[in-house]
């Protein structure tokens, strides 16, 4: 219970050039299967493109009065190109849609892989907003474009650049008129982007902000009430529907000019190609047949640029989201190797702050005895939690030393470090797990013996009635604050750490059961160091020890008895407490 | 249905001007192909430059003026679509004032993060894919008719194919769907795994059971993949077939158009246009699929948010007695809150005991009577602006320190003094909270709800374990402010705490959720049973 909380990191976001290469490894990661899909739909795109193609020809042959029977068979063979285009198109997707479905199962399996190597204390920094944004729905829509955005795009491309090459094919002169229209189209799209992003950003700002807003409403609804809140809620929600629709009308705004330039643009491509191809054919440098094909080639190429212009904002959200995933892979990696000689755990001078905040504690040394029970007590806001961070090896201390075996234990694996440390903090995360997999976290291999002798050990006795198969998690089977706690606390029996540290593991639980599970609790951690640090003095008296902090300092330290006889700051607190 | 028509309604001027562009949209986009026609008959084939010029000039006219009717049309929707956003969250905050503890219990919270944004989006829509739709079939229609005056035979080959491939479209696409949706809720159990990884990080770091959890995020993703395999056959099928559908209309109706040119039943540039309404119509019969599914995802996304707006208040409020005088008392526990002093409720079990301040309170209907008249005869507001009810599930709004607590600052203070949060207002009163309190430690939380409350100065305060996350020292100081600062006004604490107790006019000793013993703290000290639960010297 300290100001570690108001302590929070933003994780970092990946650059455009980390995001290109991102990108990059992607697509090489499966060379082979990325170029057979293109080569799929290059090969689908020519044949259709043939169609108006053929039809030139179709022109010029009835110019030429061909019989019925040619006719029919030029016709023929359009339907057949028709044909090979389909099984093309449909060997090109299938392909495209492997080829996505593996790259996002690499993505996602790689994210989830480095986030579980975090440092621990930019996980406990993080927060779970944004790591878990990170990790469940920004890889959802980069996986979504990879799959379906993705290679739908890669088409309507292939399909462009196969339709210009095609004018060319017709008439290299009518191809060049063509391209007349791309410059524009380019930079206006460029435009379109470069102001759509911050506006696309700034709505789903006010989106959020909107939704924070009612599920607050929602979520303090009995105090708006019991505080007569109304009126500031209402006047706050609606200024959020306000701004969420002065968002959307700037989005629209925009939406509305480019789209109207893009239709111009298109069509205005088909005048002048018309009217290029009119003025050569006046001057007899080509076949009414050919200017037909061009012509009715541009007619087709406006429906694949407007498909993937209308995609460019949803390319840009995929880049900002793979932009937030690759930022992970930018938290420098803690390098973690020393190896502790025995289980000596102690604080020696350090001193401590938060960011660029005052130091926290001054000076301050602490020697658990190997075996002992120490009960760290004193004020909220005096340092307890603090000391249990250094101890666990989640901080460094600015000046000072924090060792566990002679080495800092800062410097000590995570895999090595919870073999001999356990930190229990009153925060107990309850995984959408079967109870079986919710405790064997430290020991894969357990039996289910000793997970059962586990939750005896933590007076859990609801959890051996249900069974170690029953499904956890909320919309399984909810657990209460206690409940959740004897979870939390029977991993840590499982785990058997040489030492293990409670921070206010045991606040939340009923007066009355509380006893019971912190009896348990010292039964079960028998011979094990456990240094636990409370707010209440239920658990100073059993003690082998007790050392009272206050203002980041060790204020005084020994067993129940001397403390009271001492008649310092703990026997103050401890008359105040029982009344007296 | 009828919040989309109630939706519309205010905006009836707007979307008939709309549907007016749209039309004109269409009417003038439509035509550039049949004019196509007529440059390369009268113009090319002619030889009359003059002609090729004059047609031109009317496509170039057309492509000018098709956007612009059309951007209007899009800007009169959209307009529409962000009034009706805003209306939506709107309902939404009205409705939460209303009948708020009672939506909360029935909506989880994350389908209330979804509704104002998501849904609210996707029900707004609505209007702007009705629009689209409309656009769509006036595109249809012209184009139908301009292709049938060019030759019968056409006409009733293009809309043949438009209907078989929107026909074969359509339900091939529902069967996708339906295939995806497997595919769709893995995809969301993979999601929530990673979730569930990230929220126990912390454990699986500490404790271990990183690696079983990674492994297991392999397998399943590994069946994902798979699964992803599966669906990847008949989703290519399917866009294969969309794509390539339109074009063998295509190259049929150049095979028909080719035979009817070459009889001269048609002219060369009628068989051109023909091809290019041809090909225009892939992105029209594609259009109607899209809306449609649009539409489908709006109704149900519409259908959540009526779900909520129709949530009625649990409690009726049809008291209307006002100036409640007297003793609170809860039949079902015994519990009974005089007009003055602090009432101390001691329990094994603080669920019961919160239950009862609830019924005292009024959150939940019971047969609590104030002053002897039943409490469910006064009105709410009058029951509320009296008798507060503190707990820990009580919301910090974001906000200054000085706006959380909602009393002039001389006021403030005194309520943050009595609650030991000066560590807080210390900071400034303009301290920012954050939403939930997230910036602050759970101790600090609680006694500024506390602080909250007093500053309130409610006549009659119930509070439920009001410092369960405070150390013994901050405790005992809080306790003997408390009782202070509410001297002459009614306060009821549920607390087992002696450091309370001590401070305590009377106490109720609570078992199994009834009034077991009233007395003082130093009478009720005499039984064994209650010393074990109330005094740490036991």
């Amino acid at each position: 219970m300290s100001t570690m909380e108001t302590v929070r990191g933003r994780l970092p976001v990946a650059g455009p050039a980390a995001v290109r290469r991102a990108v990059g490894r992607l697509l090489a990661a499966d060379p082979g299967r990325a170029s057979a899909v293109l080569l799929l739909y290059f090969g689908a795109a020519a044949f259709s493109v043939s169609v108006p193609i053929l039809l030139g020809k179709v022109v010029d042959g009835i110019a030429a009065d061909w019989t019925t029977g040619q006719v029919h068979l030029v016709c023929a063979v359009i339907l057949a190109c028709v044909c090979v285009q389909f099984v093309l198109s449909r060997l090109g997707r299938l392909a495209g849609y492997r080829f996505g479905e593996r790259a996002a199962a690499r993505l996602r399996e790689s994210v989830v892989e480095r986030v579980l190597s975090l440092p621990l204390v930019q996980v406990e920094r993080a927060g779970r907003g944004d790591l878990g944004t990170r990790t469940a729905s920004d890889v959802n829509v980069v996986a979504d474009m990879l799959r379906d955005n993705g290679p739908t795009v890669a088409t309507l491309v292939i399909e462009v650049v196969v339709l210009y090459v095609a004018t060319f094919v017709a008439s290299p002169l009518l191809g060049l008129v063509a391209l007349v229209t791309v410059p524009p189209l380019y930079l206006s799209a460029r435009r379109y982007l470069r102001r759509a992003a911050p506006a696309f950003l700034e709505q789903r700002a006010a989106m959020s902000e909107a939704a924070e807003t009612i599920s607050a409403s929602g979520a303090g609804a009995r105090t708006v009430e019991s505080l007569a809140m109304q009126e500031e809620r209402r006047e706050l929600g609606y200024a959020r529907g306000q701004s969420m629709m002065d968002k959307m009308l700037r989005v629209v705004r925009l939406q509305t000019n480019f789209f109207t330039l893009l239709l111009m643009i298109n069509r205005g491509q088909l005048v002048l190609v018309t009217l290029a191809a009119g003025i050569w054919y006046f001057q007899g440098g080509l076949t009414l047949g050919t200017a037909i094909a061009a012509i009715t080639v541009t007619v087709r190429i406006a429906n694949p640029t407007n498909g993937i212009m209308t995609q460019l904002g949803e390319f840009q959200q995929g880049a900002a989201a793979l932009a937030r995933i690759e930022g992970v892979n930018l938290i420098p990696e803690e390098p973690r190797d020393a190896r502790p000689e025995g289980a000596r755990l102690r604080l020696d001078g350090v001193t401590f702050g938060y960011g660029d905040g005052p130091d926290v504690l001054h000076g301050l040394s602490l020697h658990p005895a190997p075996g002992e029970r120490l009960v760290v007590v004193g004020p909220s806001g005096a340092g307890k939690s603090t000391i249990a961070r250094l101890l666990a090896g989640i901080d460094r201390p600015r000046t000072g030393n924090a060792t566990l075996g002679g080495v800092p234990v800062y410097d000590i694996g995570v895999e090595e470090l919870r073999r001999h440390v356990v930190l229990v903090t009153q925060e107990h995360y309850v995984f959408t797990a079967s109870l079986r997999d919710n405790l064997i976290l430290a020991a894969p291999d357990a039996g289910d013996e000793r997970l059962r002798e586990a939750l005896r050990r933590v007076d859990a006795r609801w959890a051996l009635e249900e069974g170690l198969d029953v499904m956890l998690g909320e919309e399984h089977r909810k657990l209460t604050t206690a409940e959740a706690q004897q979870i939390a606390l029977a991993r840590v029996v499982i785990a058997d750490p040489d030492i293990v540290i409670l921070d206010e593991a045991t606040a939340g639980i009923d007066p009355a059961s509380a006893g019971n599970v912190e009896a348990a609790l010292a039964a079960a951690l028998a011979g094990r160091t456990v240094i636990a640090i409370a707010h209440q003095l239920q658990a100073a008296r059993s003690a082998d020890r007790i050392a009272v902090v206050e203002g980041g300092r060790i204020a005084e330290a020994g067993t129940h008895e001397e403390l009271l006889a001492a008649g310092g700051v703990y026997a103050g607190l401890w008359h105040a407490w029982q009344g007296d | 249905m009828r919040l989309f028509l109630r939706q519309a309604r205010p905006h009836k001027a707007r979307l008939a001007l709309g549907f007016l562009f749209y039309a004109g949209a269409s009417c003038t986009s439509m035509p550039q192909l049949w004019v196509v026609g007529k440059v390369i008959d009268e113009g090319f084939i002619a030889r009359s430059p003059r002609d090729l010029a004059a047609w031109l000039g009317v496509a170039a006219a057309l492509v000018v003026l098709q956007p612009i009717l059309w951007a209007n049309g899009f800007r009169q929707f959209s307009t529409v679509e962000a009034r009706n956003q805003r209306q939506l969250v709107r309902d939404l905050t009205d409705r939460l004032n209303t009948a708020g503890p009672a939506v909360r219990d029935r909506v989880s919270s994350g389908e209330l993060l979804n509704l104002p944004s998501e849904d609210a989006r996707r029900a707004a829509r609505a209007v702007n894919d009705a629009g689209f739709f409309f656009n769509t079939l006036v595109m249809f229609l012209v184009g139908a008719a301009l292709v049938w005056s060019i030759h019968p035979l056409l006409g009733v080959v293009i809309i043949s194919g438009s209907l078989v491939t929107a026909v074969i479209a359509g339900p091939l696409l529902g069967r996708l769907q339906a295939s995806q949706s497997d595919y769709r809720a893995r995809i969301g159990d993979l999601s929530a795994h990673a979730a569930d990884i990230v929220g126990g990080l912390r454990v699986l770091r500490g404790i271990g059971g990183d690696v079983l959890f990674a492994a297991r995020y392999r397998e399943r993703s590994d069946e994902l993949r798979r699964k992803g395999y599966e669906v990847a056959g008949p989703s290519s099928w399917i866009h294969a077939l969309r794509h390539s559908m339109p074009i063998v209309f295509v190259a049929v109706i150049t095979w028909v158009g080719a035979l009817l040119a070459a009889d001269g039943a048609i002219t060369i540039g009628g068989l051109a246009s023909a091809f290019s309404f041809a090909t225009i119509f892939i992105a029209v019969s594609g259009n109607f699929v899209g809306t449609s599914q649009y539409l489908v995802a709006a109704w149900v996304a519409a259908k959540r948010i009526v779900r909520v707006l129709r949530i009625e208040p649990d409690l009726a409020d049809d008291g209307t007695a006002r100036g409640g005088r007297g003793e609170l008392r809860d039949p079902e526990s015994g519990l009974a809150v005089p007009v003055s002093g602090l009432t101390v409720v001691v329990t094994a079990e603080t669920a019961p005991a919160a239950a009862a301040c609830e019924r005292l309170a009024r959150y939940r209907d019971s047969e609590t009577v104030w002053g002897g008249r039943p409490l469910a005869e006064y009105a709410l507001a009058e029951v509320r602006s009296r008798i507060m009810l503190l707990t820990d599930e009580d919301y910090l709004f974001t906000g200054t320190l000085a706006a959380t607590l909602r009393v002039p600052e001389a006021r403030a203070r005194q309520a943050v003094a009595a609650a030991c949060a000066d560590d807080l207002a210390s900071q400034g009163m303009d301290l920012v909270v954050e939403e939930g309190g997230r910036n602050l430690s759970g101790g600090q939380r609680q006694r500024l709800r506390l602080a909250r409350a007093l500053a309130a100065e409610p006549e009659t305060l119930l509070a439920v374990e009001p410092t369960s996350a405070v150390d013994a020292h901050t405790e005992s100081l809080i306790a003997s402010r408390v009782a202070a600062a509410r001297a002459g006004r009614a306060t009821l604490v549920v607390t087992a705490s002696p450091l309370w107790l001590a401070h305590a006019d009377r106490v109720a000793w609570m078992v199994d959720g009834k009034v077991h013993a009233l007395g003082t703290h130093a009478e009720l000290l005499a039984d064994a049973a209650y010393r074990r639960l109330a005094s740490h010297s036991a």
